[in-house]
C-alpha cells in the first residue's frame, strides 16, 4: 500500500502522449497505479508552477509527456516544453527536491510500450527515492490565485 | 447559482464492471456537494445510454455533466453533442478515462478502484470550474488571391472558380409584386502574375514528359478558360506589394506595373514589334534570341497583349520615337501609362510563384558562359520549342547542325543539397526529341544516379534507351574543356579519367526558390525552410498549407516538383480552401483557444515569439499583445510563459488544471 502514496502527477499533451497511455491500455500493459493523467493539449501547456504544485499537494513525482521532437502538434511546443523543465530542474535542485522527481519524455501516439516502460520506470525511481519531505518552503502559496 | 453536477460512471460492460468496484465509487461520489446525481450505466454511449443522460438531465435539472469511461478520443463528442441536445453548454461537460489508463493496466481491482476515485474527482473539481464556450463565427471573404500564373496556380483557380452557389433573390417587378428568382453567387479569383503572360514555365516547354506532349496544346483549353471565366480577374505583369489581415479577411494591395498598351484596345496583331528599333536579348528565351522593346514572351504567349519594356524603350527614356504608336491602327499605345496600386478583399490566399533553375554559371567547371554551345536545359527547350528562337530547330551558334551532344545531369546537385527529382525525366524527354528532329545526331547522357520515381518514368527512359541515346554512367566529377575545335567532356568511370569530344553541351542545372520569395515571405511573416523554398505546415500532412492559417502553398515554391505534382497541390490548396470558406457562409472558428486579458498584460511581449502560428501581434498604441483567434490553435504554450497570468487558455486554465493536480496528487 506504500506504492498508493507515491502519486506520479502524469501530465499528457492531448494528441501523441495521451493516445500512447491509450494504447498501451489496449495492448493491456499493466502500468503503476500510482500514475495519475492530466491531459493538456500540448506538453507546452505545462507551466512549472504544476510542477511545484504537484510536490506542494503530495505528488512524489512529476511526468511529463509529448511528442517526440519534430512531431509536436503544434509545431514547437514541445522545445518550448524542454527548455522550461530543465530550468525547473535547476531549480528545484536549489529547494532540495531531487531532479530525478520529475521526467521528461516523449511517447508518440502508436508507443504504448514505451508508455508502459516509462511510467514503470518513473514509478521505480519514485519508489527508491520515497515520499517528499515536507518543504515549508512550498507552504502559504495558492497556485491557482498565482 | 448553485451548479448541478451529474456523474455517469460507465461498467462497459465487464471491461469496467469487473475491474473496478464501480458501485463503491458511486456511492462516494453521491456524497460530494454539489453532485446531484451519482449513477453507473452499463453502456453510456449506447443510444439507450445517451438517452438515459439525457433524462437524467432533465430530471436533475443538472448543470454539468462528468462522464467516467473509456478514452475520450472514442465518443466524447457524442457525449458533448448529448449535453448540447439537453440545453447544456458542451465545454460543461468534462470525460475521465478509466478504462484504457485505468482498468485494462491495473490488474489490482482495489488500486484500480482507488485510482479511478482519484481521477473521477479530478474531473468533477474540474467540470465545477470549466465556463462555456460559444462557438464563434466570423464574416469572411470568399475571394481568393492566387500568387502566380504556373500550372498550380491555374489548377487552384480553376478548382476554386468551377462552381457557384444558388441563390434565390426576391425582387419587387413593375407592379410592386415580389417574386423569388434564382440565381448564382460566385467566387471572385484574382490571378496575379509578375510576367506579362500565364502558364509559367510550362508555356515554354515544346514536350512534356511523362506523355510527350505538346505543353502549349495540353494547356491552352485551362488558359483560355481562366482568361474568359467572369469571376477570375487575371492581373499580369503585376506584384503583391502589402498584405494585411488574416484568415477569412485579407486585404492585398497589387501593384499593376505600366504596360503602356491598353489590354482593352490592343487586337494582339503584332503590327507593333516590326518598327520599333531596339534590339535586347530576350532572356525569356534564355537569351537565344533579340526581342524589340515592345514585346510579347514568346509567339502564342497569353494574354496576347504585348508590353513595352520600360528601361530600353527610346520613348520612355526621352528620345524621339514613337514607331509603335504609328504602327499601331487601334490607338492601344499609352506612353502616359502609369503604375497603378489597386486593392482587393480575399478570404484565403494561394502562393503558387514557382521556382527557377540555378544559373549553372555558379559551377565554372562546365563552361558556361565560357565556351559557345555549352547550354543550360532551359535554353535546349526554347531552342527546341517550335515558338522558341530558332523555331523549333536545334542548332548551334553557327548556324549548324549538331552531329553530337553531351547531356550532363545533376549538375549543382552535390553543391545545393537536395535531388531536384524532375531533371532526369526532362532531360530524358529532350534527348528523345532531339532525337527525333536529328535521328543521326550521337547524344551521350552523364549521369551518377537516376531518379525516376513514377509509374510512367522508366518506359519514357526505355524509349530514350530505344532512340539510341547513350548513358554513361561515371561519378559526378564532370567538367567541360574546349579543344579550338570541339567541346570535351572529362568524366571519370570507376576505373580511369575519360573523355568525349562533342559539339553541344547541355547542363541540367538543380531548381532552386525563386527571387520573389524572399519579399512574400516576409510580407506574410511565414517561414522559408533551410533551402530557402516555403516552409509548409507539415511536409506530409499539410504540404499545401503555410503554418499561417489561411495561406496556402502549391508547386514548386514549396520544392522541386513536376507538372502533375504541381497541379495536384493548386488543386488540394484550392480544396482546403473550398471546404473552410463556404460561399454565404460564416467561418466556425477553434473553440478552445488563448486569449490575454488587457487589464493584466504588461507588455513584455514574451508570448509572441513563442507562437508557433503566429496568432499573437503587440498593440503597440496599448502596449499588450493581442491574440487573433482566427489564428489561434489553442496549444497554451504562450499561457504557461505569461509572466503575469493575463493570458488564459479557454478550457485549459489555471484554475482547472489545479483543481485536477489538487486531487490527484492527493
Amino acid at each position: 500500500m506504500k506504492d498508493k502514496k507515491l502519486t506520479i502527477v502524469t501530465f499528457l499533451c492531448n494528441w501523441c502522449s495521451y493516445e500512447g497511455a491509450d494504447k498501451a491500455g489496449n495492448a493491456r500493459l499493466e502500468c503503476p497505479a500510482n500514475v495519475r493523467v492530466i491531459k493538456v493539449m500540448c506538453s507546452g501547456r505545462v507551466e512549472p508552477q504544476f510542477v511545484i504544485q504537484a510536490f506542494k499537494e503530495g505528488a512524489s513525482g512529476v511526468l511529463i509527456l509529448g511528442c517526440h521532437p519534430g512531431d509536436c502538434h503544434y509545431k514547437k511546443g514541445n522545445y518550448k516544453t524542454i527548455r522550461r523543465v530543465n530550468l525547473l530542474k535547476k531549480t528545484l535542485k536549489q529547494f532540495g527536491i531531487e531532479q530525478d522527481r520529475v521526467r521528461l519524455d516523449w511517447v508518440s501516439a502508436s508507443e504504448g510500450e514505451k508508455f508502459a516502460k516509462v511510467a514503470n520506470e518513473m514509478a521505480e525511481t519514485i519508489k527508491q527515492l520515497g515520499p517528499l519531505s515536507e518543504l515549508n518552503i512550498l507552504e502559504g502559496v495558492d497556485y491557482a490565485e498565482a | 447559482m448553485q451548479e448541478r453536477i451529474g456523474v455517469f460512471v460507465c461498467r462497459c460492460g465487464p471491461n469496467i464492471g469487473d475491474k473496478i468496484y464501480v458501485d463503491s465509487i458511486v456511492n462516494d461520489l453521491k456524497n460530494i456537494e454539489s453532485v446531484v446525481t451519482a449513477k453507473s450505466h452499463n453502456l453510456p454511449c449506447s443510444k439507450e445510454g445517451l438517452e438515459f443522460i439525457k433524462d437524467e438531465i432533465k430530471k436533475g435539472e443538472l448543470t454539468r455533466i462528468v462522464v467516467a469511461g473509456c478514452t475520450p478520443k472514442m465518443y466524447e463528442q457524442k457525449f458533448m453533442d448529448t449535453c448540447e441536445e439537453a440545453g447544456i453548454n458542451p465545454f460543461l461537460f468534462q470525460m475521465t478515462n478509466i478504462r484504457e489508463q485505468v482498468a485494462w493496466v491495473t490488474p489490482d481491482k482495489a488500486l484500480a478502484t482507488e485510482k479511478a476515485r482519484k481521477l473521477c474527482l479530478a474531473a468533477i473539481k474540474r467540470v465545477s470550474l470549466q465556463e462555456p464556450i460559444e462557438r464563434k463565427e466570423i464574416e469572411v471573404k470568399p475571394d481568393v488571391l492566387v500568387v502566380g500564373g504556373g500550372v498550380a496556380g491555374l489548377e487552384a483557380t480553376l478548382t476554386l472558380t468551377s462552381k457557384g452557389r444558388k441563390i434565390i433573390l426576391v425582387e419587387e417587378d413593375e407592379s410592386g409584386e415580389t417574386k423569388p428568382r434564382e440565381s448564382a453567387q460566385f467566387r471572385k479569383v484574382y490571378l496575379v502574375e509578375k510576367s506579362p503572360c500565364i502558364a509559367g514555365v510550362c508555356g515554354k516547354v515544346e514536350e512534356v514528359y511523362q506523355t510527350m506532349e505538346c505543353a502549349p496544346c495540353m494547356l491552352a483549353p485551362e488558359l483560355q478558360e481562366v482568361l474568359q471565366k467572369e469571376n477570375v480577374e487575371t492581373l499580369t505583369f503585376s506584384e503583391v506589394e502589402e498584405i494585411v489581415g488574416s484568415f477569412g479577411n485579407f486585404t492585398v494591395k497589387i501593384r499593376r506595373k505600366a504596360r503602356y498598351v491598353s489590354e482593352e484596345a490592343c487586337i494582339g496583331c503584332s503590327a507593333c514589334f516590326e518598327p520599333c528599333p531596339v534590339e535586347i536579348p530576350n532572356q525569356l528565351n534564355g537569351g537565344l534570341s533579340d526581342r524589340k522593346a515592345i514585346y510579347i514572351p514568346y509567339p502564342g504567349a497569353l494574354p496576347n497583349v504585348p508590353v513595352i519594356d520600360r528601361l530600353n524603350c527610346l520613348h520612355l527614356n526621352g528620345k524621339e520615337c514613337n514607331a509603335c504608336e504609328q504602327a499601331c491602327a487601334f490607338g492601344a499605345i499609352n506612353f502616359e501609362d502609369k503604375d497603378e496600386v489597386i486593392e482587393r478583399s480575399v478570404g484565403a490566399i494561394v502562393l503558387a510563384i514557382g521556382s527557377k533553375l540555378v544559373n549553372p554559371a555558379q559551377y565554372p567547371q562546365f563552361g558556361f558562359g565560357k565556351y559557345d554551345n555549352v547550354l543550360s536545359a532551359i535554353q535546349l527547350e526554347r531552342l527546341n520549342a517550335s515558338n522558341g528562337p530558332t523555331s523549333g530547330k536545334v542548332l548551334l551558334k553557327n548556324g549548324q547542325e549538331p552531329e553530337s551532344i553531351a547531356f550532363i545531369y545533376c549538375v549543382g546537385r552535390k553543391e545545393i543539397g537536395y535531388c531536384s527529382g524532375i531533371c532526369c525525366m526532362y532531360m530524358s524527354a529532350m534527348a528523345h526529341h532531339v532525337k527525333e528532329k536529328l535521328p543521326n545526331v550521337k547524344i551521350y547522357s552523364f549521369y551518377s544516379d537516376l531518379c525516376l520515381p513514377k509509374k510512367e518514368d522508366q518506359k519514357v527512359f526505355e524509349k530514350v534507351l530505344d532512340k539510341g541515346v547513350e548513358f554513361i554512367r561515371s561519378d559526378g566529377t564532370e567538367y567541360v574543356d574546349h579543344d579550338g575545335k570541339k567541346l570535351i567532356v572529362k568524366y571519370k568511370t570507376e576505373s580511369s579519367l575519360k573523355s568525349k569530344a562533342v559539339d553541344m553541351v547541355v547542363l541540367a542545372p538543380p531548381i532552386e526558390p525563386s527571387n520573389d520569395i524572399d519579399k512574400l515571405a516576409k510580407l506574410l511573416d511565414i517561414p522559408l525552410d533551410e533551402h530557402g523554398f516555403f516552409e509548409e505546415e507539415h511536409i506530409l500532412m499539410k504540404p499545401f498549407g503555410a503554418p499561417l492559417e489561411g495561406i496556402f502553398i502549391a508547386g514548386t515554391c514549396q520544392g522541386p516538383k513536376d507538372i502533375g505534382d504541381s497541379v495536384s497541390q493548386g488543386s488540394a490548396a484550392a480544396g482546403k480552401i473550398l471546404s473552410r470558406l463556404m460561399l454565404g457562409e460564416k467561418l466556425e472558428l477553434e473553440p478552445i483557444v488563448a486569449e490575454i486579458n488587457e487589464d493584466i498584460c504588461c507588455g513584455c511581449n514574451t508570448c509572441i515569439g513563442l507562437c508557433p502560428f503566429y496568432a499573437i501581434h503587440r498593440d503597440a498604441e496599448k502596449n499588450i499583445s493581442i491574440i487573433d483567434d482566427t489564428l489561434c490553435r489553442g496549444c497554451g504554450t504562450c499561457v504557461a510563459a505569461c509572466p503575469t497570468g493575463a493570458a488564459k487558455a479557454w478550457n485549459f486554465t489555471m484554475e482547472q488544471i489545479s483543481a485536477e493536480i489538487r486531487e490527484v496528487a492527493k
